[in-house]
Order: structure tokens, then C-alpha cells, then sequence
């Protein structure tokens, strides 16, 4: 039995061969067509910009590099500095949330991988990101370049303050979840406007909170992607 | 030799147990505190799978044992200093949050395990084979093993108060260095004088050149020092906890800040204590006459009344205590039991507060905040509770974390404390699925039940915003004036009415919608009456049903039989972080006790053993192995409560137990150690359990108002008679066993090994899922066996 001495190693290194491995780029056009009609058509996502849009971006170029044969699995991702890229199904209904059309000005805090910027940026014509984690903002920004989403402009800074000289906003979404809702961004929003906000542990679904802003009353809703079911009820 | 054996043997358990706790202060640091639970079994399991190879090569190294220990004892020592740096530089550090997304983290725990195992497995091979060659003396052997246990676990506070984290492997490895050149043969002086010298080198470089500790991405000071300019700009270290103060010009506080404020949020430094958010210094000063927390639902007892007398619980950095002073409080007595944040708040950082905690209308109390309450006499005409959760949940990273403070009889105590115009406040935030909030109704509740008050729903008030609900409790009904400040304060600042006298549907969600009215009917059938409550709290997916004393786990809300369900509902990879805790001690105690059956039982089937006695030696020692950890765990959550104190109470019981039980099995040299005796003994062991199960609390309870000092003798004369007699069954077993089949007594060291590992997690399920009564039950059972074992070969 000498050849398990061969054979076990070369299984292992086919193994971990197997684990690097990337898959082409029609694999993963094919993920993504298939992420788009399993996790978000089959869970109601109906706003038409906002699913094609998801079926635009190339997820897997936002990953890193060590995870990107998981970037179409229904769920979320570290990305590294304690943040993830969202899971698809909450990019996209995030997205629709704030209703986007063309010709919106649309800010976001917390840039992250830079996805959530391009899938807004495939239906919105400006997209102003904010990112505080200066690494992350600026892998973020290399990539759109690189991408050529000419209409997202990345800046490395406290998201606290928002963008004043680019406001007022159409919607602003806030993917880094904060314990208050700064006062500066709140401003930012044009009257009519929409804000959401995820809320929950980062590998949890995650609730979302939708802040409108109506003359000098400001609303917000919690809602409850529609993956949950309602809790036990009283019958 | 036997005097410098029993010194040597008594240095090496010193340093293992202060190498334990070392470990779970280390990972508590780098992970979270539920890997503490990892370290004890991990500990456990190495003197477990000791005892196997014990069994296996016995013969071989009992005849080598002149230089196989102090080699050994060495070994130990420089596996101690290193193993922290070697796991890191070999297997990278683990991310326990990553575990469940990544599976490249879950080897890299099991293989930090296995490493973390290797000092302990060669430290107790050590112990074991002096137990194995001199099993005639183990009266005496297990009392300096025992009182050196004792003295360790006290000498580990005094190390933690005196070095970093990163150091400290490297300053206790030294001492079984030491215990190894006392027992150095005099034929083999010189090798092994160059081989202890070279063998202190490593220490000496790991001390000055400590290992970085790699810290969770996730964790809350990974996070800030993240932000820009961000620095540590204090730090301290103590068993309370190691203290850093982190300063960046993008921290900012405003929990739950309503977005009708217009202000600038101040940026402010934060204290994170063992990488965890422990509060943010608030920059306060003595003219103010506002506070930021008029804009968040806090502000809701001082709308209701003007507190004059005011007790912060688990005050923190002081947050609520200023606010307090703001809002026109005359005495606020401020009760935070980490003494050493609390002292940087009073005196380095005392300029950025302007010295609140010097303010002469502030009394610090340095306790638990429980245990405060139970010795304090004055009355109150508020008692704010420390905020529950964090916003976004912490995936109940807590759950197993006893609160004392937020049980129904901590509510019953508050309520005493309060004035006429009294009330008790408590904040917590929404989460999703609810369960925080309704646990904290559910417990106010029942308060209002049990104080018999005639109509519950006029002495409850609660106001939610985009992200909090405080709740108040009042002593007396809600006035029609009261009811209107309520509503006033609540439109004007975006947030909405929960409970409210007289409350309409339509006021509960005019700015902050749900997305049905689900959590309102769940909150409404709590409120209802207790009857309905009982079946909500039966019929909901998560335990919500209020903690008591003998079950205080406030944040445990997961129940195993609706795993499947919520899986169901989140999907499998969401699930783990609804209650991270509680499930990696469910899945801790499933592969320990897989491990420990694979590394102790199963290897001794393989060999074989002579004679009779077999069926006695695993039911003798299995009892032992669980009841003696059983009565251990119990012991210390007691005392927590009685100390006010997690840290001294641990240091107490655990030193006090090691102690007398060492004096008990030194004693029980002096007898004859017959079956009939030792039935003797367990049965004195398990009337003493069931005394202690039913009796200890209303004793500590009742005398927890003594001194300081007094307590510490009184703890340590409650302790002494149950652990001098647990201390007498385990030698007495194994100089039986001696006596009649030689060849088990390693097996005998292997079972309580593998037993004591299972017991530390399964005593944790018990008390979470049925109380600490019950711990204290099986506890006597499990001595029940062992007393049968001996019965029945009388």
C-alpha cells in the first residue's frame, strides 16, 4: 500500500488546486443570470433598472480574489477591515427601496467594495460615494475606474458630513449602518427624498429602514426583507 | 526529592492553571469570551489524553521518570511561552466570526486548538506520571497538586494586573521551567543545567519581543482603529479587563439621536475594554443645561418627573449620570463595577469630563451593580438601566453571560428601592426578530404582577424611536399630565408612543413604521396579563420568557428545538448569528465529547487490562470527573453575585475550593481508605451538595451586606466543608484501585479527565436550559454514582 504515500498528496493538491481555481468569465455569466432569476426576480424584486442592473455588474469582480467562486452564492462576504459586500438580494432591494430613475443624483456612505455604487450607478446618472476606510475607498475607486463607471466619483472621508457641494440628494443610502442618523445627511435630502439604511449583524438578513423626508417631517419604516416569514402570530 | 516533588509538582499546577486563565484573558482579547469555555476543555482534554498515554506506556516512562520529568516540566514550560506565537505564525489567527461563512477559519481553529492543547497535555503527563510512580503518597501528591491549583489562580490576578496580555505566557512559562530544574537527577546535572538555561532564552525573547495579538476584524476597536488618525492614546491592564482608549476624529455618539436634532455630534474618545465598547468619554461640563440624550427616547423618565435622587446601574463612563445632573438630579449614585476605567474617568481623564465623577452630586459605588442593590438601603426616585444591546444586535455574543441586574428579582428588588415618585427606566434597542424588547416588557411585566399593584397598565409608559424603546416603570399611576408630556415630547421629537394610558392605535406608528403590526401584537399579548404571556413565551421561536436568579441569562434566547425552524426562516447560514454564544458552546460541547471518547476512552480499550474492577473504576471516577466540575461552576456563579465582582468571585471560589480540597485529600492519607469509607465521605459529599443547592443563595443573600473582608472569610468557611470532603474521594479511589488492579489507576486519571471536560459545557446547557439548581442536583447524582460504586464493593 506504498501508493497512498502518491496518491493522497496529489489528491490534496488537486484538491486545493481545485478551491484556487477561477472560474472563466461565462461561468460567471451564467451565476449571475442565474443569481438574478433565483435570488432576485424569484423573491419579488420587480423594479425593472434595478434587475438589470443586477444583471450588469460583474459581482465577482468586486470580491476578493480568494472568495470569488462564492460571489453568486446567496449571501454575504468579508472583504476585509471588519465590512462585506452585501448579499445580492439586499443590494437589489436596497436599490429598489429608493426607487432610482434616470437623471437622480444619488450619494452613498460607506463604498466598501464599490458594488452597491455600480449597480446604481447602471441607473442613476451621478453616483457620489463616500468611504472612510482609506484602503477600501481607494480599491473601490481603482476598480470603477477601471470599469469605466465614469458617473460614480469616490471620496476617501467621514461619511458623517455627506457631500454638501453635490447635495441635495435624490436618495441616499448608507450601507455602513451607523447608531445615529447624522444630521448633515438628513439635510442633504432633497424633499421627497428617500434614505435606507441597513440594520442587523452583517452575516444576518439584514431588516432595512427607509427614512423619508416630507417638508419638516421625517419618517422612517422598517422593513423586513420579504425572505422572512412574519413571526408566530395570535391565530 | 519528596519535598522538592511536592514543591515541583505544586509550581507546575500553579503555572497550569495560571496558563488557563492567561489563555481565555488572551482570547477574550483577540476573540470573544465564549472561547473561555474552549481553553477550559481544551485544558481538560490535555489531562485527559495524558492520562491515555499514561495508560499506554506507563511501564516505560515510570522507569525513565528521572529524567522524563523534569524534561517534561521544561517542555511545558517552553511550549507555554511559545505556543501563542507558533499557532499565529503556522496557522494564522481564526476570525470566530468568520467561522460559519468560511471554512478555511474553521481549520485554523481546530488547529489553534491542538496547539493550545500541547502545553497542557505535556504538563499533565507530568503530573500524571508522579500520581502513576508514587500512588502510595497521592493523599499528599494531590494536596500540593490542589493547593498549587489554588495559589495559581490567585497568583494569574496579580500577573494581570502587573503585565500586558502579550507577556504574559512568556513570565508564567518560567515557572514550570523552574519546577523542572528542581527535579534535575544529579547523573545528568550538566546537560540538564545547559538544557534549563537554554530553555529560559525563549521566554526571555518572547517577553521583550511579545507576539502582536491579532484581533477580530469584527471586534468593536478593530473597527474604530480603523477610522482615520485613530490611535490608542491610553491603555491599561488588569483582570477587570485591558483598558484601551481609543481618540480618532470620526468617533461620534448619539445612540438612537432623533433626527429632529439639528446640532453638530460631537466627535468624542472611546474606552474599549478587552477590544469591546465599554463607553464613550462624553465631553461634558458642569454649565451645561442641555444633553445630547434630550434627543434620544432616554430622555423619558425626566419628561415624566424631576428625579431628585437618581442610581445609574452599570454606569459605565458616566453618560447617564451627566445627563442626570443636567436634567437636575441632586444625588446620583453611580454604580460601575470596572474599577480601573472608572479610575482613569476620575483622574486622567477627568479634565474631558469636567471631573463628573468628582462632582458632589455623584457617589461612585465600585461594584456590580446586583450586588449594590442588594446592600444598599436607600431609596431612589430613579433607576436607570444600562442600555440593552447594541444597535445592529451583537448576535448574542453575550448570551451566556450572566445578568443579574436584568432578572425578575433584580426588578423586585429595584422596585423596593423606589420612592413614592419612583420609577425605573430601561432602554433597549429594537432588534429584528424582537426579542430583547419583548424579554424587557415580559420582565417589567411581571414586576407590576408580582408587586400586586391594582391597574399594571397605568404604571407602564414606553416611547419608540427609529431605533430604541425606553421603557419606564412608575411607582405610582400615570397622571392625565403626565400621559400629555408624553405625547408632547414624543411628536416633537419623531418618535412614537408604545404604552401609553388611554393609547390609540394609530399614535404607535405615526413617524416610525413597521412594516406590519406584528411586533405590536406580540408586545400587546406581554401586556395583556400573565396568561397570555405564559403562552407567547411558549409559543415563540425564541425564549423571551424573563430570566430569574437561578437562570440568569437575559440574552440566551435560543431554543434547540426550533433550530430547524429558524433555518427554515433565516436559511443555515444566518442562523449561527442569531446566538453565536450559545451555539458555539452547544457545538464546543458535542466535539469535546467526541474528542475526548477518541483521545481517552478508545485508545484504552486497545490495550487490554488485567483483573477486576473496571466497572468501578468508570463509575467511580465518572462521578467524580462531573460532580466535582458541577459543583465548581456553580460555586463561582454564585459568588459573582455575592462579590459583585465575576473576577474576585472566580479567584475566591476557585482558590478556596483547590485549597480545602487539597487539605481534605492530604487528610485523606490519614485514613484507611476503605470502600465503606470512602461511601462515607460521598455521602457526607452529596447532602452537602443538596444543603448547598437549596441554601446558598438566601445565605449569601442575606449576609451580602457585610464587609468586604468579612465576606472573603464567610465565602471561604461556606466553601471549606464541601470542598475538604470532595478533596478525599479521588485519592482515596485511586490508592483503592492501587491496591487491587495497579494497572487501571491510569485509566481512573484518564475518565476524570474526559468526564471533567465533558462536564464544563454540559454544566453550562443545564443551567441555561433548566437553572443552577439543577447543575447542583446532577452535581449530587453524579457523586450518587460514585458512592454506588463503592456501595456495592463494600
Amino acid at each position: 500500500m506504498k501508493n497512498r504515500y502518491f496518491f493522497i498528496p496529489v489528491i490534496i493538491l488537486l484538491m486545493s488546486a481545485a478551491a484556487t481555481f477561477t472560474a472563466p468569465a461565462q461561468v460567471f455569466d451564467e451565476l449571475r443570470e442565474n443569481m438574478v432569476r433565483t435570488q432576485i426576480k424569484a423573491r419579488g424584486i420587480d423594479h425593472a433598472p434595478t434587475v438589470e442592473a443586477m444583471r450588469n455588474v460583474e459581482r465577482h469582480l468586486f470580491v476578493p480574489t480568494a472568495r470569488r467562486n462564492r460571489a453568486y452564492e446567496d449571501g454575504p462576504l468579508p472583504i476585509g477591515h471588519g465590512q462585506t459586500i452585501s448579499q445580492p438580494f439586499i443590494v437589489a432591494y436596497m436599490t429598489q427601496l429608493v426607487n432610482p430613475g434616470p437623471g437622480d443624483k444619488v450619494l452613498e456612505i460607506g463604498t466598501g467594495s464599490g458594488y452597491q455604487a455600480a449597480v446604481l450607478a447602471e441607473i442613476v446618472d451621478q453616483v457620489f460615494t463616500i468611504e472612510i476606510v482609506s484602503e477600501l475607498g481607494e480599491s473601490a475607486a481603482r476598480l470603477l475606474k477601471e470599469l469605466n463607471y465614469d458617473n460614480v466619483e469616490v471620496k476617501i472621508a467621514d461619511g458623517y458630513y455627506g457631500w454638501e457641494e453635490h447635495g441635495p440628494f435624490d436618495a441616499i443610502v448608507v450601507t455602513a449602518a451607523a447608531e445615529y442618523i447624522p444630521p448633515p445627511l438628513v439635510d442633504q435630502l432633497k424633499d421627497g427624498g428617500k434614505m435606507v439604511i441597513p440594520v442587523g449583524s452583517p452575516f444576518m438578513v439584514q431588516n432595512l429602514m427607509l427614512i423619508e423626508k416630507n417638508g419638516d417631517e421625517i419618517t422612517t419604516r422598517s422593513i423586513m426583507p420579504v425572505t422572512f416569514v412574519p413571526f408566530t402570530r395570535k391565530e | 526529592m519528596t519535598k522538592r516533588l511536592f514543591f515541583s509538582i505544586g509550581l507546575l499546577s500553579a503555572s497550569i492553571i495560571a496558563f488557563q486563565l492567561i489563555l481565555m484573558h488572551i482570547l477574550s482579547i483577540m476573540q470573544w469570551n465564549h472561547f473561555a469555555y474552549m481553553i477550559i476543555s481544551v485544558a481538560l482534554l490535555g489531562f485527559g489524553a495524558s492520562g491515555t498515554l499514561l495508560a499506554l506506556k506507563s511501564k516505560w516512562l515510570v522507569e525513565r521518570i528521572r529524567v522524563m520529568l523534569p524534561l517534561l516540566m521544561i517542555l511545558c514550560g517552553l511550549s507555554m511561552s511559545s505556543i501563542l506565537a507558533v499557532s499565529e505564525w503556522l496557522f494564522g489567527t481564526f476570525d470566530s466570526y468568520l467561522i460559519f461563512v468560511d471554512t478555511d477559519q474553521l481549520y485554523s481553529l481546530v488547529l489553534t486548538y491542538l496547539a493550545f492543547f500541547i502545553p497542557f497535555f505535556i504538563g499533565a503527563l507530568a503530573i500524571g506520571l508522579i500520581y502513576v510512580a508514587y500512588v502510595k503518597k497521592i493523599g499528599s501528591l494531590y494536596f500540593a497538586d490542589l493547593f498549587g491549583s489554588g495559589i495559581g489562580g490567585l497568583a494569574s490576578l496579580l500577573l494581570f494586573w502587573t503585565f500586558f496580555p502579550s507577556q504574559l505566557p512568556a513570565v508564567i512559562a518560567v515557572f514550570p521551567v523552574i519546577a523542572g530544574i528542581l527535579l534535575i537527577p544529579a547523573e545528568k546535572k550538566r546537560v540538564f543545567t545547559i538544557i534549563s538555561l537554554a530553555s529560559l532564552v525563549l521566554p526571555a525573547i518572547l517577553y521583550f519581543n511579545p507576539p502582536e495579538l491579532k484581533l477580530s476584524e469584527y471586534k468593536s476597536i478593530s473597527k474604530a482603529l480603523d477610522l482615520p488618525d485613530a490611535q490608542i492614546v491610553k491603555e491599561r491592564t488588569s483582570p477587570y479587563g485591558h483598558i484601551q482608549v481609543v481618540s480618532s476624529g470620526a468617533l461620534r455618539y448619539a445612540p438612537g439621536l432623533s433626527m429632529r436634532f439639528k446640532g453638530e455630534v460631537p466627535v468624542r474618545d472611546v474606552i474599549y475594554s478587552n477590544g469591546d465598547w465599554f463607553g464613550p468619554v462624553v465631553s461634558w461640563s458642569r454649565e451645561d443645561t442641555t444633553h445630547f440624550l434630550d434627543y434620544t427616547t432616554n430622555a423619558l423618565p425626566f419628561v415624566i418627573n424631576k428625579p431628585e435622587k437618581v442610581m445609574v446601574a452599570d454606569a459605565g463612563t458616566g453618560l447617564f449620570v451627566a445627563h442626570s445632573i443636567v436634567r437636575g438630579a441632586s444625588s446620583v449614585a453611580a454604580v460601575e463595577q470596572n474599577r480601573v476605567a472608572v479610575d482613569l474617568l476620575k483622574n486622567e481623564l477627568a479634565a474631558d469630563i469636567d471631573s463628573l465623577f468628582s462632582h458632589d452630586a455623584v457617589r461612585l459605588e465600585k461594584l456590580q451593580s446586583r450586588s449594590y442593590l442588594l446592600s444598599d438601603t436607600s431609596s431612589y426616585d430613579l433607576i436607570i438601566l444600562p442600555t440593552i444591546e447594541t444597535f445592529g444586535g451583537t448576535s448574542g455574543i453575550h448570551a451566556l453571560n450572566e445578568q443579574y441586574l436584568l432578572t425578575r428579582e433584580a426588578f423586585k428588588d429595584m422596585w423596593e428601592r423606589l420612592t413614592d415618585r419612583g420609577m425605573i427606566a430601561i432602554t433597549t434597542w429594537m432588534d429584528y426578530p424582537a426579542r430583547n424588547t419583548l424579554k424587557v416588557l415580559g420582565t417589567l411585566m411581571s414586576t407590576l404582577h408580582e408587586a400586586d399593584v391594582d391597574d399594571p397598565g397605568r404604571h407602564l409608559i414606553a416611547v419608540r424611536g427609529w431605533g430604541t424603546v425606553t421603557f419606564v416603570l412608575k411607582k405610582t399611576p400615570v397622571t392625565e399630565e403626565q400621559i400629555e408630556k408624553v405625547r408632547e415630547f414624543s411628536s416633537s421629537k419623531f418618535f412614537d408612543p408604545l404604552f401609553l394610558p388611554g393609547i390609540k392605535k394609530e399614535e404607535r406608528a405615526r413617524y416610525n413604521m413597521l412594516q406590519d403590526d406584528n411586533f405590536f401584537e406580540l408586545a400587546d399579548r406581554i401586556f395583556s396579563g400573565p396568561e397570555e404571556a405564559e403562552k407567547l413565551y411558549s409559543e415563540y421561536d425564541f425564549n423571551i420568557r424573563p430570566s430569574t436568579d437561578n437562570r440568569p441569562y437575559f440574552s440566551q434566547f435560543l431554543k434547540w428545538s426550533r433550530l430547524s425552524h429558524l433555518a427554515e426562516m433565516f436559511g443555515t447560514g444566518s442562523v449561527p448569528f442569531i446566538e453565536v454564544g450559545y451555539l458555539v458552546v452547544g457545538i464546543t460541547f458535542v466535539q469535546i465529547t467526541v474528542a475526548a471518547i477518541v483521545l481517552i476512552i478508545l485508545p484504552l480499550f486497545f490495550m487490554g487490562w488485567r483483573g477486576g474492577y473496571r466497572a468501578f473504576t468508570v463509575l467511580h471516577f465518572s462521578g467524580l470527573g462531573l460532580g466535582f466540575m458541577f459543583v465548581e461552576i456553580v460555586l463561582i456563579q454564585r459568588f459573582v453575585l455575592y462579590f459583585g465582582s465575576p473576577i474576585y468571585a472566580a479567584a475566591a471560589v476557585l482558590s478556596a475550593m483547590l485549597i480545602c480540597s487539597g487539605a481534605g485529600s492530604y487528610f485523606s492519607s490519614r485514613i484507611e481508605g476503605t470502600h465503606r469509607d470512602i461511601v462515607k465521605m460521598t455521602g457526607i459529599v452529596i447532602i452537602f451538595i443538596l444543603l448547598y443547592g437549596i441554601f446558598l443563595t438566601p445565605v449569601l443573600l442575606s449576609t451580602i451586606t457585610l464587609p468586604f473582608l468579612l465576606k472573603i472569610l464567610f465565602s471561604i468557611a461556606l466553601i471549606a466543608p464541601l470542598a475538604f470532603f470532595m478533596g478525599m474521594p479521588f485519592p482515596l479511589g485511586l490508592r483503592t484501585l492501587s491496591v487491587h488492579n495497579n494497572t487501571l489507576v491510569p485509566w481512573a486519571w484518564g475518565i476524570n479527565g474526559c468526564l471533567s471536560v465533558i462536564s464544563t459545557a454540559l454544566a453550562l446547557i443545564i443551567a441555561v436550559e433548566a437553572g443552577f439548581f439543577w447543575v447542583m442536583v446532577m452535581a449530587a447524582l453524579a457523586y450518587g454514582i460514585t458512592l454506588l460504586a463503592n456501595y456495592a464493593k463494600r
